[in-house]
């Protein structure tokens, strides 16, 4: 590890990659800020500008702009009580509580430092972690690797949506999509329907921009366009913190970095679990239970530091496996694929250089994330208050002109917009986006796994329970599966009572 | 030219005060299960034709897809099946989701939008003019009246051109 570190450093310090840094954390921050806009949808169309990038300042650029999308998500849900990213509906339980009070720069300060924290330990986790997941995932053949494809399958599955059944079709449908295009065992065509340009398969970029981005331009339909106004003149409180609050926000930032690094480790669970979780266990920790839900610096701070932390845990499977640990770092798979980075033990030893200047940058990444929030958070929230008339054309622009400079050519453009269609008639049927994403990302990994451990075994399914680590992976699956039906029943049982 | 929008947002509110009262409720678990119980049955129907494969594979290219539409079809069947025992068994009423015909006809339009920006960069070549028509485009629909906001989205629509065109070499 030490040999690298010295190039790593020489590699991240040059005035390009913190420039990069420093504008994917300022367009995170006002992306995440602006509710209906997610961070998923920024890092799709800020992709095809990496295209032209070497593997560091593009990965730095979108690191940038998914971990500022961690707090910038809170700087709504503080203001004017509307999330602006799914998991910050968890910061929004106290955050607004507290800005009502008359704290609202506190509570902006307490999410700020709290995400830092939360990111700078999950970036040193995955600097520490990543090589020895790295050695472990070396050992696994082809049977455990299609496990552990199908336990991050079911997890986000499980997770996505309010149904987990509907969540596994997602995902098949999503690993449908993967198939269309040359075989990649024996290079036949497969569900080409006779069109030449569908031999090479469809690319994952062009497919997301219709499945997250165009989709929520036709959702425009179902909202009314209103001024989003975050009153930046509530940020005239001073803005302190005292050192009984910091002592008290020690105790569930540190447990929620730690329980946000655990969860955003598991292939396909992310920050708003991570979020939940965190809170609830900061509450039942507390001694001051009865502040939580009415500004509560604990709250703030557990909700914060978890959805932070899960940034650099889900880069872990993603560097060392190719399996993304959440949706958003799915699509940094293709920025790293670019520049022939394949994930797997060996990014870490011959482009280890490489890769520790990304593990390394994504500390600077969290400190620019400090830097940028404890000075222009009033410019953020300026910014955000653009109307929609003029944003959405411009996310429009931005889609059709990332589709076409993918591959060069309006097909893809087509492509895009069909997909938008189709994913517009899955949300009225009330099916998840994000399992047919991962579907997606993991098809190919997944069927040749699966095809080249049955050819392995001459056909038995009896491979994938031959060896401990798929006897582990089974086990794993069954008991994700136990639980996730068990509170799907729960939460079920509860919206019956209401 | 405001005569005119004037003209164009009264039609709309007319037509929009009609659609707005028009719900359809769609039996939603229902719906969902047939058409992937249908949608899987197609692809493993259209499978031999569209998935070449060699006597000599053991495992051949059909093995994952077919898989896939076997899991898929029995999720769907289990989605029926308990929307039904919930019906006729436990005669509760089904899963329903109200589609507002006012949000559909309004999201054809943003489609028809989408549609013929695709279509006149395709025609001309040139994105810029594809993004001129779709800034104007969108304006309009939102039925925004400020002469600011046209000349704002018009200049990014033409930056966002340079930018790709210019700074990223892509040629359209």
């Amino acid at each position: 590890m030490l040999e690298y570190i010295g190039p790593a450093l020489q590699h991240l310090f040059t005035v390009e990659n913190f420039l990069w840094i420093n504008l994917g954390v300022f367009i995170g921050s006002v992306f995440a800020a602006v509710p209906g806009l997610t961070v998923i949808l920024c890092v799709i169309l800020f992709l095809p500008f990496t295209y032209k990038m070497t593997a560091i300042p593009g990965m730095m650029f979108l690191l940038g702009i998914y971990c500022a999308g961690g707090y910038g998500g809170s700087v709504s849900a503080i203001l004017i009580n509307t999330p602006g990213t799914p998991h910050a509906a968890t910061t929004m339980m106290d955050g607004h509580p507290l800005s009502q009070k008359g704290r609202t720069k506190a509570a902006l300060k307490i999410a700020l430092y709290a995400s830092t924290f939360g990111g700078i330990f999950s970036a040193l986790m995955l600097l520490f972690l990543g090589p020895q997941v790295a050695e472990i995932a070396a050992q696994l053949g082809t049977a455990e690797y299609f496990m552990v494809c199908v336990f991050g399958l079911t997890i986000i599955a499980g997770v996505s949506g309010k149904s987990m059944i509907k969540g596994v079709i997602a995902a098949c449908i999503g690993l449908l999509i993967s198939c269309i295009g040359a075989d990649p065992m024996t290079s036949y065509d497969r569900f080409t329907f006779g069109i030449p340009r569908l031999y090479l398969g469809l690319d994952l970029a062009i497919c997301l921009i219709g499945l997250f981005a165009l989709v929520e331009i036709l959702a425009k339909a179902e909202k009314k366009p209103g001024p989003l106004l975050l009153d930046t003149k509530k940020m005239n409180d001073d803005g302190k913190i005292t050192k009984e609050e910091y002592k008290r926000m020690l105790r569930p930032t540190l447990l929620s970095s730690l329980i946000g690094v655990m969860v955003g480790i598991v292939p396909g669970t992310g920050a708003s679990e991570a979020s939940w979780f965190s809170y609830d266990r900061a509450k039942a920790m507390s001694k001051h239970k009865e502040e939580f839900g009415h500004g509560s610096v604990e709250g703030i701070a557990a909700a914060e530091a978890a959805n932070n932390a899960v940034t650099g845990a889900t880069l872990i499977p993603l560097l060392t496996m190719g399996i993304p640990g959440d949706g958003t770092v799915a699509i940094m798979l293709s920025a790293l694929m670019i520049n022939g980075l394949n994930p797997g033990l060996s990014l870490f030893t011959t482009q280890g250089d490489i890769m520790y200047a990304i593990m390394i940058g994504l500390i600077f990444v969290n400190l620019f994330m400090l830097f940028q929030g404890s000075f222009l958070t009033k410019l953020f929230a300026k910014v955000v208050s653009i109307p929609q008339e003029i944003l959405t054309p411009i996310i429009v622009l931005f889609c059709f002109a990332g589709a076409y400079s993918v591959n060069k050519n309006y097909f893809d453009v087509g492509v895009a917009l069909i997909f938008a269609v189709v994913a517009w008639l899955l949300r009225k049927l009330d099916m998840p986006p994000v399992p047919i994403l991962l579907g997606m990302v993991l098809g190919n990994m997944t069927e040749t796994n699966f095809r080249r451990a049955l050819l392995i075994s001459n056909g038995s399914p009896a491979i994938f329970v031959s060896s401990i680590y798929c006897i582990i992976f089974v086990v794993l699956i069954v008991l994700a599966v136990a639980t996730l039906i068990r509170s799907k029943m729960k939460e079920a049982k509860a919206e019956g009572k209401k | 030219m405001k005569r005119w929008m004037d003209w164009l947002d009264e039609k709309r509110d007319t037509i929009g005060e009609k659609l707005s009262k028009k719900e359809m409720k769609l039996p939603i678990d229902i719906v969902t299960g047939i058409f992937f119980l249908l949608l899987g049955a197609v692809i493993l129907l259209i499978m031999p034709k569209q998935v070449p494969v060699s006597d000599s594979d053991v495992i051949n290219g059909q093995a994952f897809p077919t898989l896939l539409m076997a899991v898929m079809m029995i999720c769907s069947g289990v989605v029926l099946a308990k929307e039904l025992y919930n019906i006729f068994v436990k005669k509760m009423p089904p899963a329903m989701k109200n589609i507002n015909l006012l949000v559909e006809v309004k999201a054809l339009e943003i489609l028809a939008i989408l549609l013929l920006t695709y279509v006149i960069c395709r025609v001309t070549d040139l994105f810029v003019a594809g993004a001129i028509f779709c800034s104007l485009a969108f304006l309009i629909y939102f039925r925004c009246r400020k002469l600011s906001y046209y000349a704002i989205t018009l200049t990014v629509a033409v930056l966002i051109w340079i930018a790709f065109r210019f700074g990223l070499n892509v040629n359209f």
